[in-house]
C-alpha cells in the first residue's frame, strides 16, 4: 500500500473507533442508569472493538508517516484518547471492577478525538528536526501515558468523586433531618484514602452479589476518592520521568536543560500541583474535597499544558536568522 | 529576649509544617503561571519591546515588579528559597528519625488480639518449628525479624523503611539540583557563534560579539577550541517545512591541530574540550568586496538577518538585510544591503506584488544603498542595519552574483579581455558568491552530571515513597496442650490499610503453612 492509502486507512479506522466509542458511551450511560447487564456487555464489547480499531489507526498512521505516530498534536490527541480508554478498561474495570464509569471516560475521549479531528488534523509528514530524535519515543510516550492517567484520575474520577460526595452529604443531611441519628453515628462518610471499602468488588452490579447494595448510580465517594488517588499516585512518577526526559532532550537539542519556555513551564506547574495534591493527601485537614479541588486544578493545568500552550501561547524556537 | 526566641521558634515551627510547604509549593506554581503569560525578556525580547512601545505605563510597572524576568526576580527566588528552607526544616528531623528507626529493632507487642488485623490458627507442629517457619516466611517477604519471647516463643517484624528512606532521598535530591545549577551555571557560559561557510572560529570571549552570558564564577577560562565550517546545508520537506539542518566541518584543538570531522545537527551536538556546540540557526552570508579605486576597503562574508514577517507572509518570502561599514573613509560611509537569494522572487514581486518563497539560492541579487556621514554619531549599534537618520544617501543600485558595480554610475563593470576587472576610480561593490552561515550555540555546563544524578535519585526515591508501605507484624506460637501449636498473628499497617487486609490474610496462610508438613516442600 502507498503512504496515502495508509493515511486514508488510518483516518477511516479513527472514525470507526470514534463511532464505536460513541455507541459504547451510550451503552455505559444506559447501564449506569438502568443497570441492565446486557447493556454493559454490549458497551464493553464496543469499547474493546473501538480500542482495537483505534490502535490499528495509530499504527497505520505511523506506517503512513514512516515514523512514530506521535509527531504532532493530532497524533498526540488520538493516542491520548486511546490510552484513556485502555487505561479505564484495564485499571477501573479490570482492577477495581467498577463498571459504571465508562460513559464519562468515553465522553472525555470522544471529545478529545472530536477536537483533534476538527481542529488539529494534518496529513502525515516528516518530523521537524527538533523532534527528530530517539527521545521522542521516550519523552513523548511518558508524557502521553502520564497525561492519560492524570486525565483519568485527576479529571474524570475526581469530578465523579465530587459529584458523589455532594450527593452522599445531601442524603446524610436528609436522613439526619428525618430520624434522630443513632448514638454511635450511622453511615459515616470516610474520606481516608486507605479506609476499608464501603463497596465490594462487583458490587455495583445487582446480578453479581447476594448482598443488597444501594442502587446508587455511582460507586461510593470513598471508593472514587481512593481510585482517583491511586491513579494520580501512579501517574506522578511517570510525569516526573517525562519532565526529566524532556529536560535531557532539551539539553541535547537546544543546549539547555531548562529554559522556562511555555511548554516546560506548564509541565512544571502541572507537576507542582500534583506534588501539592500528594502532600495534601497526607496533611490533616486537606483530605477529601480540598485535595480533590487541587486534583481538578491539576487537571486544568494539564489541559493548559496540552492545548493552550500548543495552540495559543507563542513558542519561541525558530531555526532562521541570527539570535 | 525570650520573646525573640519564642517568635523564632514559631517561625521554625511554621517552616517545618507541611502546610507551609504546600502553600509555598502552590505559590511557586502561581508565580510560574505569571511567567508563562507575560512575555519574558529572556525568551522573547521582541515581545517585551513591543509591550514597551504599545503599553508603556503597564510595561514600566511590569519591569519594576520583575514581571519581565519572573524566574530571575527577587520574589521568585524568595519563594523557592523559603520552600527549600522549609524542606530542610522538614527533612532534618525526619532524617534523624529514620536513622533511629533503622537502628531500633522491631519491638515486641503485649496483646496481639488488640490489633486491627488479627488471626489465630492451630497447627499440628511444635512451637519451635512454627517459629522457625514463620521467621523464614517473614524474611522472604523482606521483613526485619526479631525474636520476641514472652510467655511463649514469638517474633516481632516490620518492613517498609524504604518508604521513608525513598521519600527522604527524593526530597534531599532537590538540594542536589540546586547545587548543580549554582555550580554548573556559575562556572559555565552560553553564547552564540555566527560562522560563515569557509571560516574558522575560535572559542574565545571576543568572538561572541557580545552574544554570551557567563556565570558569576566563570574566570575567562575559554577553551580556545576552534571549529572550521566547511559547509552548511538545509533541506526542506513538502510545504517548505525544514527537514534537516547540518553544519559540516572540523574541530581543531587550541593550537589548530585537527581533532576530528563533525556533522552538527539539531539533536546532535558536538563536544570538545568540555564545550558543546549545538545547531541553533542559520542564514545567508554573501561575500562582499568594497573597493575604493581598486584598493580593497572591505572583503569577506557578511552575515545577513531577516525581519519577522508580517501576518500572512512566509518567512522565506522576505529578503535579507546586512550592512558593511567603512569607517576609514572621510566622510565615513556605510552600505546597507538587501539580499534576494532567488532573483525570480524579486521579479515576481515587481510584477505581481507577491514574492514566492526562496528556500534555495537562484541567481541571487542584492540591492544596495550607500550612505555618508558620521557613523559613530548614532547610539544604535546593529550589525545588520544602519541607523540612517543622521546620514545622507549617496547612491543606490543593484548588484548580481559574480559581478562588480561602479557605485558612481550604478553600472556593471565588465571584465577586460584578459578576464581581469579594471576597477573604477571611486567606490565599487563586488558580490563574488553567496554563502550560508550557521549559528552554533556554544555552552559549557559542568553541573550536568549533578543534575542527571539528582534526577535519577528523585525517581529512585519516588518509587518506594509512593508504592511501599510500613507494616508491622507480630507472631506468637503457644503450645495448645497437645502436640499442636496455636499460632497468633497481629498486624498493623501505617499506610494503604485497605490493601493490607488481603496482604495480611495471605501472610497468615503462608505463616500457618510454613511449618505444617503440607507446605514444607513447596
Ligand atoms: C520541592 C517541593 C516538594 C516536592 C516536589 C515534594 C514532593 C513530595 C512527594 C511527591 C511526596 C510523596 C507523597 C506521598 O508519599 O504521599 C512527598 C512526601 C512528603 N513530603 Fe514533600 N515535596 C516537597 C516539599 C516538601 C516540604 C517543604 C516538606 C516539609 C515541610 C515536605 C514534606 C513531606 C512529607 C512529610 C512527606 C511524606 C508524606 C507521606 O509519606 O505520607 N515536602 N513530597
Amino acid at each position: 500500500m502507498t503512504s496515502a492509502q495508509w493515511a486514508r486507512l488510518s483516518q477511516d479506522l479513527f472514525n470507526a473507533a470514534m463511532a464505536a466509542y460513541i455507541a459504547a458511551m451510550v451503552g455505559y450511560f444506559h447501564y449506569l442508569v438502568f443497570r441492565k447487564r446486557p447493556a454493559w456487555i454490549a458497551a464493553r464489547g464496543l469499547a474493546v472493538v473501538g480500542v482495537g480499531a483505534h490502535t490499528a489507526s495509530v499504527v497505520s498512521r505511523g506506517i503512513a508517516a514512516g515514523r512514530v505516530p506521535w509527531g504532532n498534536m493530532y497524533e498526540y490527541s488520538s493516542l491520548l484518547a486511546l490510552l484513556v480508554v485502555a487505561g479505564y478498561l484495564v485499571i477501573v474495570e479490570g482492577r477495581y471492577k467498577v463498571r459504571t464509569l465508562g460513559g464519562f471516560v468515553l465522553a472525555f475521549s470522544v471529545l478529545t478525538m472530536g477536537i483533534a479531528a476538527v481542529r488539529l488534523r494534518v496529513p502525515p509528514g516528516p518530523l521537524v528536526p527538533a523532534l527528530n530524535s530517539y527521545w521522542i519515543k521516550i519523552h513523548v510516550v511518558a508524557a502521553i501515558v502520564g497525561s492519560s492517567l492524570f486525565a483519568l484520575g485527576g479529571g474524570v474520577l475526581t469530578i465523579l468523586y465530587l459529584v458523589q460526595d455532594a450527593r452522599e452529604r445531601r442524603e446524610a443531611a436528609t436522613l439526619a433531618a428525618q430520624a434522630p441519628p443513632p448514638i454511635m453515628g450511622g453511615a459515616s462518610i470516610d474520606t481516608d484514602p486507605d479506609a476499608p471499602p464501603h463497596f465490594e468488588a462487583g458490587g455495583d452490579d445487582p446480578a453479581a452479589g447476594t448482598t443488597p447494595v444501594p442502587r446508587a448510580l455511582l460507586p461510593p465517594a470513598a471508593v472514587l476518592d481512593r481510585m482517583a488517588y491511586r491513579t494520580i499516585a501512579f501517574a506522578f512518577p511517570i510525569w516526573t520521568f517525562a519532565v526529566i526526559a524532556g529536560a535531557i532532550w532539551a539539553e541535547n537539542a537546544w543546549g539547555r536543560y531548562w529554559g522556562w519556555d511555555p511548554k516546560e513551564t506548564w509541565s512544571f506547574i502541572t507537576w507542582v500541583i500534583y506534588a501539592g495534591y500528594l502532600h495534601a493527601r497526607s496533611t490533616a485537614g486537606w483530605k477529601g474535597r480540598k485535595a480533590a479541588v487541587l486534583a481538578l486544578v491539576g487537571f486544568a493545568s494539564l489541559l493548559v499544558t496540552y492545548y493552550a500552550v500548543n495552540l495559543f501561547i507563542v513558542g519561541l524556537h525558530s531555526y532562521a536568522g541570527v539570535p | 529576649m525570650s520573646d525573640v526566641r519564642r517568635s523564632l521558634a514559631l517561625v521554625w515551627r511554621t517552616l517545618r509544617s507541611m502546610r507551609t510547604a504546600l502553600v509555598l509549593l502552590l505559590l511557586l506554581a502561581v508565580a510560574a503561571i505569571a511567567g508563562s503569560l507575560i512575555p519574558q525578556a529572556m525568551n522573547s525580547p521582541a515581545r517585551v519591546e513591543a509591550m514597551f512601545r504599545d503599553h508603556p505605563a503597564l510595561a514600566r510597572f511590569y519591569n519594576a515588579a520583575g514581571l519581565f524576568d519572573v524566574y530571575g526576580s527577587w520574589w521568585f527566588t524568595f519563594i523557592y528559597t523559603l520552600l527549600l528552607i522549609s524542606l530542610a526544616a522538614c527533612l532534618l528531623p525526619r532524617s534523624r528519625a529514620l536513622v533511629r528507626n533503622v537502628r531500633a529493632r522491631p519491638v515486641a507487642a503485649r496483646e496481639l488480639d488488640g490489633f486491627r488485623h488479627y488471626a489465630e490458627r492451630t497447627i499440628p507442629a511444635d512451637p519451635e518449628r512454627v517459629i522457625t517457619g514463620a521467621r523464614r516466611v517473614l524474611r522472604r517477604r523482606l521483613f526485619r525479624v526479631e525474636a520476641a519471647n514472652g510467655r511463649a516463643p514469638g517474633l516481632a517484624a516490620d518492613k517498609g523503611l524504604a518508604r521513608e528512606a525513598g521519600s527522604l532521598l527524593f526530597h534531599w535530591s532537590f538540594f542536589l539540583i540546586l547545587i548543580g545549577i549554582v555550580w554548573g551555571k556559575g562556572t559555565g557560559f552560553t553564547g552564540f557563534a555566527v560562522i560563515a561557510e569557509g571560516e574558522t572560529w575560535t572559542e574565545a570571549h571576543a568572538n561572541y560579539d557580545g552574544n554570551i552570558r557567563e556565570g558569576r564564577f566563570f574566570n575567562e577560562d575559554h577553551s580556545g577550541v576552534q571549529i572550521r565550517v566547511d559547509d552548511f546545508q538545509v533541506t526542506y520537506g513538502p510545504n517548505l517545512v525544514p527537514k534537516d539542518f547540518v553544519t559540516r566541518g572540523e574541530l581543531l584543538d587550541p593550537r589548530g591541530n585537527p581533532v576530528r570531522r563533525v556533522d552538527i545537527r539539531v539533536n546532535h551536538p558536538a563536544e570538545e574540550g568540555g564545550v558543546k556546540f549545538y545547531q541553533s540557526g542559520f542564514g545567508w552570508a554573501p561575500v562582499i568586496e568594497v573597493r575604493d579605486g581598486g584598493d580593497v576597503l572591505y572583503r569577506g562574508p557578511v552575515p545577513f538577518a531577516e525581519d519577522p514577517p508580517p501576518k500572512g507572509v512566509g518567512q522565506l518570502q522576505l529578503p535579507w538585510h546586512g550592512v558593511v561599514r567603512l569607517p576609514t573613509l572621510d566622510p565615513q560611509a556605510g552600505i546597507q544591503f538587501e539580499l534576494w537569494p532567488d532573483s525570480r522572487a524579486l521579479l515576481m514581486l515587481q510584477s505581481t506584488g507577491v514574492a514566492p518563497p526562496m528556500p534555495y539560492a537562484f541567481a541571487p541579487v542584492m540591492r544596495y544603498t550607500v550612505y555618508r556621514g558620521n557613523l559613530d554619531a548614532s547610539p544604535v549599534r546593529s550589525s545588520t542595519r544602519l541607523d540612517t537618520t543622521l546620514l545622507h544617501t549617496e547612491a543606490s543600485g543593484i548588484v548580481g552574483a559574480a559581478t562588480t558595480v561602479d557605485v558612481a554610475s550604478g553600472r556593471i563593470v565588465e571584465p577586460g579581455p584578459s578576464g581581469a576587472i579594471d576597477y573604477p576610480k571611486g567606490l565599487s561593490i563586488t558580490f563574488p558568491e553567496l554563502r550560508r552561515y550557521t549559528v552554533l550555540e556554544v555552552a559549557r555546563d559542568r553541573g550536568l552530571w549533578i543534575e542527571l544524578l539528582a534526577a535519577i535519585l528523585i525517581l529512585l526515591g519516588l518509587l518506594p515513597a509512593l508504592y511501599t508501605s510500613r507494616r508491622k507484624v507480630w507472631v506468637t506460637a503457644e503450645p495448645d496442650g497437645g502436640a499442636g501449636t496455636v499460632l497468633k498473628v497481629g498486624g498493623f499497617a501505617l499506610q494503604r490499610k485497605t490493601q493490607f487486609e488481603e496482604e495480611f490474610d495471605r501472610l497468615v496462610n503462608e505463616l500457618a503453612g510454613a511449618s505444617s508438613g503440607r507446605a514444607e516442600g513447596s
